[in-house]
């Protein structure tokens, strides 16, 4: 027992002894020193381009910088005094390659941004000028439909024109053909056909006379062929006889000519027969000539 | 002992004389490469940009610090600062051309907007 203790006291200072000394080149040995700031900021550089578009974008210039931050971290543990010129220069290169790696990064994502944009911008221009050709066409197609439209008006203007002009024709040749009973006149009120009365009607009667009708068949057809508005016809007597009796006389031989132009297809609404008796005279009724001009029926066409 | 044999001993023994005295080679090749840095940095249009300018002007503070410690004889020094020198000019090239890329982004970005501009009115 006495000899045992002596010897635990030897061991247990011994123990102590070697804690110390541990210790002491613990501190002499700086594991307990701090990094160099130049080796932090190039740690804080490394961790910001490992993050950033680097990564992606520019990995191979990444691992340089990682290669460079794992020299000066070795070069700081191995002997962070002695080499510390070393340290400081390797971190100091570290943190710049970090740097660079974060800056290609970013260029090559900027470039890439750019490439699609260029892309974008080259699609929206063919989207508009896609558009603009399409603006165009519709305004073609609109154009061309509007002068089509255009030409067959003119067309068919021509074709009535040149349909107006034959009935005019036509009519004037009708009523040149009625020459011996008839006579035209451009009024105020319109054309005036004038119709002799003996011609059409024997004496005292309102019944066309067969020559009579044939000249107005062609009367008829030239003016359906023209076209009008409204036909006025008007019966005209003498001042021979009674007032009443030539007004019913005149009313009843307007009334035959509308009859019988009608029974030629003309329109019955268009047509007003009326008489006038002998209230209108064109000539002297005390003359045998002048009564025979006052005898007559009157067109009065209208446009 | 041959001719041969003295002449690499003796090239031995003062090639140990020179690395005794701490006496490092001249950094031709490192002065070489941080010039060359520089240069591409300047070709590549870092004077055009501030904080490449900056990176730039480390650079070429640090050559010549390197050219002065050379003649001072202290070779090792000047090299850490010429290895320095040519990580500057890496960054300030770096720097450049992420500066003219992303100016480039901007203007087709800017000419989009002007095409959706006119494409609308």
């Amino acid at each position: 027992m006495t000899r045992t203790q002596p010897f635990a006291r030897s061991v247990r200072a011994g123990q102590l002894m070697l804690l110390g000394l541990t210790a002491a080149l613990s501190v002499a040995c700086g594991g307990a020193a701090l990094p160099p700031p130049e080796l932090v900021a190039a740690r804080d550089a490394y961790e910001k381009a490992s993050t950033g578009p680097a990564a992606d974008y520019a990995p191979a210039s990444l691992d340089t910088a990682k290669q460079a931050l794992g020299k000066a971290e070795n070069a700081w543990k191995e002997d962070p005094k002695a080499k510390e010129a070393e340290t400081l220069t390797l971190a100091y290169i570290a943190e710049r390659r970090a740097l660079t790696s974060d800056a290609l990064g970013e260029a090559a994502k900027a470039r890439k941004d750019r490439i699609k944009l260029d892309q974008e911008y080259i699609e929206l221009q063919e989207k508009r000028a896609s558009m603009t050709e399409e603006e165009l066409e519709r305004v073609r197609s609109r154009l061309a439909i509007a002068s089509q439209k255009a030409a067959t008006s003119e067309a068919e203007l021509a074709k009535e024109r040149a349909a107006r002009a034959e009935a005019e024709k036509k009519l004037s040749a009708a009523v040149a053909s009625l020459a011996e009973m008839a006579s035209v006149k451009e009024e105020a009120r319109g054309m005036v056909i004038t119709l002799n009365g003996s011609v059409l009607f024997t004496t005292g009667k309102y019944e066309l006379l067969p020559i009579a009708k044939s000249k107005l068949d062609e009367v008829a057809k030239a003016l359906q062929e023209q076209g009008f508005k409204k036909i006025v016809i008007e019966g005209h007597t003498d001042s021979r006889g009674k007032a009443s009796d030539n007004d019913t006389l005149s009313e009843r031989r307007a009334t035959s000519v509308k009859d019988h132009l009608v029974s030629q297809g003309l329109e019955a609404g268009k047509i007003q027969a009326v008489g006038l008796g002998s209230t209108r005279p064109l000539d002297t009724n005390d003359t045998p000539e002048g009564r025979a001009n006052n005898r007559r029926v009157e067109l009065i066409v209208t446009n | 002992m041959t001719r041969q044999t003295m002449f690499v001993t003796w090239a031995a023994v003062l090639g140990a004389a020179q690395l005794a005295c701490g006496g490092a080679a001249v950094p031709h090749q490192e002065m070489a490469t941080a010039q060359a840095g520089v240069r591409a940095a300047e070709v590549g249009g870092a004077p055009e940009h501030p904080q490449a300018e900056l990176r730039l002007k480390h650079a070429n503070e640090k050559i010549a610090a390197a050219e002065a410690l050379i003649k001072e004889g202290d070779n090792e020094t000047a090299t850490l600062r010429l290895h320095e020198a040519a990580a500057d000019a890496e960054l300030a090239l770096a720097i450049a051309l992420k500066e003219q890329a992303k100016k480039d982004a901007e203007q087709a970005l800017k000419r989009i907007k002007v095409l959706m501009t006119e494409t609308r009115s």
